[in-house]
């Protein structure tokens, strides 16, 4: 294998779609020349994007699944995001007051007792009395 | 529609339609009809995107805004071509677009790298070529510097190495779909493979220094 065929596999070789012949080859030959071998070091840098078909996880995540697979729950990571308990705690009390003091604040209690009610004279009693004043004598007032 | 709609309820296996059957159907007012075209599709068109962008959420969101592009343009699509390669098409403009849009300078990128890439620069440097394919499928951080070198490209440079080396288009198609000269293409991708090499080498020795101190 000459450089020029060497360079023509780069692609080739990091997509592992060289048979196992060429691929032998291809490594003889990077062992054999500096300058390819430099040359193939610099592909390597780009290569993981241009040329690969998935992107590996990163590795926060890859930690997050370690631990939890150690942890035994079988390794069925999930990507949900779970709230702190303290958190929920805090934000069911904050619901609580809120609802309460709404409730609380919303019933309009009524301006007079029920007493004042029945004994408050009647907007028609005024009326009467002050327009007739002798109706008042037919009730005996 | 139906015959798709039952094959979902029940988990019959829908025979695949043509894309030109889908896009008819689209056309005619069948949204699922599109949105099937787009799940097909796209594996390929996220794949691109992050070719570009390395931030994944960013590259979903032009995925989608490619897609918006497409339907919205589907009345001008000729059966000539593939619906894949049309798609392309939109998707290397919208990239290309939000590669403009950031601008980036190139003396702001070559600067920090965490342990992880420097562990990688060093594996690039001294591991042998199988070693280095079966390392980078597993190590997040060779696709982090790659972008992060990759970066250092004018949007322009970048669009055509990506397009010519990852994409395997020949300059014609390039030059087709990004309104160039296929001179322009050849001298663009001439001038992208010296930055990118001139950037390679400062990244690594870079490293090296790292390393060393």
């Amino acid at each position: 294998m000459n450089c020029f065929e060497a360079r023509q596999d780069f692609k080739s070789f990091w997509r592992k779609e060289l048979d196992a012949g060429r691929q032998q080859a291809f490594v003889a030959h990077l062992a054999g020349c500096p300058k390819c071998d430099g040359a193939f070091r610099i592909f390597a840098l780009t290569a993981p994007v241009f040329h690969s078909d998935v992107e590996p996880a990163r590795q926060e995540l890859v930690a997050r699944r370690g631990a939890a697979s150690a942890r035994g729950d079988g390794g069925a990571y999930r990507e949900r995001r779970h709230a702190p308990v303290w958190l929920s705690i805090a934000a069911s009390v904050a619901l609580f007051i809120t609802g309460a003091s709404a409730a609380y604040f919303s019933v309009e209690t009524p301006d007079e007792t029920l007493s004042e009610a029945i004994h408050q004279p009647s907007q028609f009693a005024e009326v009467v009395s002050a327009d007739f004043p002798e109706a008042n004598s037919d009730f005996g007032q | 529609m139906a015959r798709l709609a039952l094959a979902r309820r029940f988990g019959w296996s829908a025979a695949v339609r043509p894309d030109e059957e889908l896009i008819a159907d689209a056309l005619g007012g069948q949204t699922e009809a599109f949105s099937e075209l787009s799940s097909r599709h796209r594996p390929r068109v996220e794949r691109l995107c992050q070719r570009f962008f390395s931030d994944q959420e960013i590259a979903r969101d032009l995925a989608q805004e490619a897609f918006l592009k497409a339907y919205a343009a589907l009345s001008t699509y000729r059966a000539e071509m593939p619906f894949g390669a049309w798609l392309r098409a939109i998707v290397v403009n919208v990239c290309y677009d939000e590669l403009r849009r950031r601008k980036r300078r190139p003396e702001e990128l070559v600067g920090d790298f965490s342990e992880p890439e420097l562990g990688w620069m060093q594996l690039v440097s001294t591991a042998t070529p199988e070693e280095l394919v079966a390392e980078a499928e597993e190590r997040r951080e060779s696709h982090d510097l790659a972008h992060k070198l990759l970066d250092s490209l004018k949007p322009e440079d970048r669009m055509v190495l990506v397009l010519k080396d990852s994409e395997d288009l020949g300059v014609a198609e390039i030059a087709e779909m990004m309104g160039w000269s296929e001179a322009k293409v050849k001298i663009r991708a001439f001038r992208a493979r010296q930055v990118l090499r001139k950037q390679a080498e400062r990244m690594m020795s870079a490293g090296r220094a790292r390393v060393a101190r």
